[in-house]
């Protein structure tokens, strides 16, 4: 039971851990593809635009 | 007089009207206006790897595939066959495991409990498992959920919940592959060495594993043929949707949209394999066999199914008891 008590919290502190990477590396697609030429607007959460 | 001549310039302008007509209804027997603009022939008119692109300044050159006629392909196998391909392959294991287990029954430990128990997996091997197992089974459920979710939970819960449990889903699915990849580069490493073919499994097939009668159990190293299967299978299947997840993840990294695609439908149809197939070990493992679950659940499986099922594994063990810690060894039951 320990060790599946672990693994569960092992998972989540993972994943959670992985997020936070991500977002440090990354960069939201309206900024990273922005160039002097193009304006990318801000998709937002969801991904086909403002409602 | 002049209705005369009225007459004659009404027959003149006839006959130069269908002068002229003829011609032009001869050049609009082709519309290429109106054929042009038809999506459909224009579509169809592409041949397979042909693609109409064009020229972007932004970083993403694949967003430079404006009309890519395989793409249809791509989105009726996804939208079309997968649930089907994927619901006869999940719903015929499950009916598979059922009439077995109708059949056979629970596969019982015909000595008996002794009371003598063995380490079967230590604990940092549970924790691995169990790890592995946990994100497969989150992965697994909004996986399907992509698949099948608008048509079997979208109905039931309606769109706005639906909505909320497939966006926690994904961001679920996103980030807990990368404890379940993790998992599964550590049990390769762990396991491997008890894995490797040996001329135990030959006789282990054609005895069905001990699995279709009483009274008949091949022997068996630490892990059967069958276990072998699964492990390789895992680790096969593991690599195969680690690979094609990691492009889905980070969808720049393929050169283009097809293989993009591609990776797409591996990722899809393995998926639906290697949930069949854990479906098959889940069912061993719990209600398939009688103290099967005691090697994962505490760690400790009684000598008695340690013979039946895995004798040559149980007399190692036997014979270097007391073992250092941590390592297999017997001990009696508390």
């Amino acid at each position: 039971m320990k060790s599946f008590i672990a693994a569960l919290l092992f998972a989540v502190i993972a994943a959670v851990a992985v997020a936070m990477l991500l977002n440090t590396v990354q960069r939201p697609s309206s900024v990273a593809f922005t160039t002097s030429g193009a304006r990318v607007g801000d998709p937002g959460h969801n991904l086909t635009g403002p409602v | 007089m002049s209705k005369t001549i009225s007459s004659l310039k009404a027959v003149c302008a006839a006959v130069l009207l269908l002068a002229f007509a003829l011609p032009a209804s001869a050049q609009l027997s082709f519309k290429p206006t109106a054929q042009a603009v038809h999506e459909d022939q224009l579509l169809n008119a592409l041949k397979e790897g042909d693609k109409i692109t064009g020229r972007v300044s932004i970083p993403d050159a694949m967003a430079s595939s404006l009309i890519q006629p395989a793409g249809r392909e791509w989105r009726d196998f996804q939208r079309h066959k997968l649930p089907i391909i994927g619901g006869v392959v999940l719903l015929g294991t499950l009916a598979l495991l059922a009439i077995f287990f109708a059949v056979r029954g629970r596969i019982p430990l015909e000595h008996g409990f002794s009371g003598v128990k063995l380490l079967r997996f230590a604990s940092y091997e549970r924790f691995i498992h169990w790890l592995t197992a946990t994100c497969f089974i989150i992965l697994g459920l909004s996986g399907l959920n992509i698949s099948f979710g608008r048509a079997l939970i979208l109905p039931l819960f309606g769109a706005e919940a639906f909505a909320s449990m497939t966006a926690w889903g994904k961001l679920a699915h996103n980030y807990l592959a990368f404890p379940f990849m993790f998992g599964v580069a550590v049990m390769f490493l762990v396991w491997i060495k008890d894995n490797f073919p040996n001329r135990l499994d030959w006789r282990w097939i054609r005895e069905g594993g001990g699995l279709l009668r009483n009274g008949k159990h091949p022997p068996a190293t630490r892990f059967n043929t069958g276990q072998k299967g699964m492990f390789w299978i895992v680790v096969v299947f593991g690599a195969l949707m680690s690979v094609s997840g990691w492009f889905l993840l980070f969808p720049y990294l393929p050169a283009n949209v097809t293989t993009l695609q591609f990776w797409t439908i591996i990722h899809a149809v393995i998926a639906m394999l290697f949930i069949a197939a854990i479906f098959g070990h889940i069912y061993i493992g719990t209600i398939g066999m009688e103290g099967a679950f005691d090697a994962m659940g505490t760690g400790e499986v009684d000598l008695n199914w340690a013979k039946e099922h895995h004798s040559i594994w149980a007399e190692e063990q036997q014979g270097h008891a007391p073992s250092p810690a941590g390592a297999p060894r017997a001990m009696p039951a508390e």
